[in-house]
């Protein structure tokens, strides 16, 4: 299977958030700790109303919990 | 073990018994009297009652279990809601896509037992043979998902 392009700081913001657990942000976001366990291990790509619910608890803007590895080099 | 896993799980041993069983009983009616259609009947009957009944005896087990366990674990009486989230959803899907991929496959390979003169018996019995492989993939594929990714 190929790794997925989407990375993510999801770990790092629990983290500076009080070191929120996993099955916390999981009930604020309304997934199960499997799927957070998944996203933050890039095994899944969340939908993009998770991802901003996601963005949303930690009140940061998407791109900064969110980023995409493009397989292109961007053009000068 | 997720209990979206542990469901999957439940339902891949009872296919898998209730296969074994299928086949078991299948070649020893071939090998022993030929195809008689009455103990086939019966037999396609058998199965089809045991996969519904086993599955859905399984599920409520699995519910039962998993809260008693939920239960010891937090010490609390809350239940913990057993969601079926995005993740689970697709996963879901994907494992039914490739359940009816193998169903479909199996449909045709039966009708290619009446292209080479084999009684409609044996046609009906590799049908329902391929309708719980199927599921038997369809679980294991779910399975590889949760574990691999998707």
């Amino acid at each position: 299977m190929d790794k997925l392009r989407i990375r993510n700081n999801i770990r790092k913001l629990r983290f500076q958030h009080d070191e929120m657990t996993q099955e916390l942000l999981a009930e604020k976001v309304g997934v199960t700790r499997q799927t957070i366990i998944a996203i933050e291990s890039a095994k899944y790509s969340p939908s993009l109303e998770l991802a901003f619910r996601i963005a949303l608890v930690f009140n940061s803007p998407l791109e900064e919990v969110f980023s995409y590895d493009s397989p292109e080099k961007p053009s000068q | 073990m997720s209990y979206q896993e542990t469901n999957i799980t439940v339902s891949l041993v009872s296919n898998l018994l209730i296969l074994g069983f299928y086949l078991m009983n299948f070649f020893r009616m071939y090998q022993e009297v030929s195809l008689e259609p009455a103990k086939v009947f019966r037999l396609w009957g058998i199965v089809i009652v045991a996969t519904i009944v086993l599955n859905i005896l399984g599920n409520i087990l699995t519910n039962i279990v998993l809260s008693i366990i939920h239960a010891i674990k937090t010490k609390t009486e809350r239940n913990e809601p057993f969601i079926a989230d995005e993740r689970d959803k697709l996963i879901g899907l994907k494992g039914t896509r490739i359940s009816y991929i193998v169903f479909s496959i199996g449909v045709f390979l039966s009708m290619l037992t009446l292209v080479i003169d084999q009684p409609p018996l044996v046609m009906f019995s590799l049908l329902i043979f391929f309708s719980i492989f199927a599921e038997i993939i369809g679980d294991i594929s779910q399975l590889y998902y949760y574990r691999r990714g998707v």
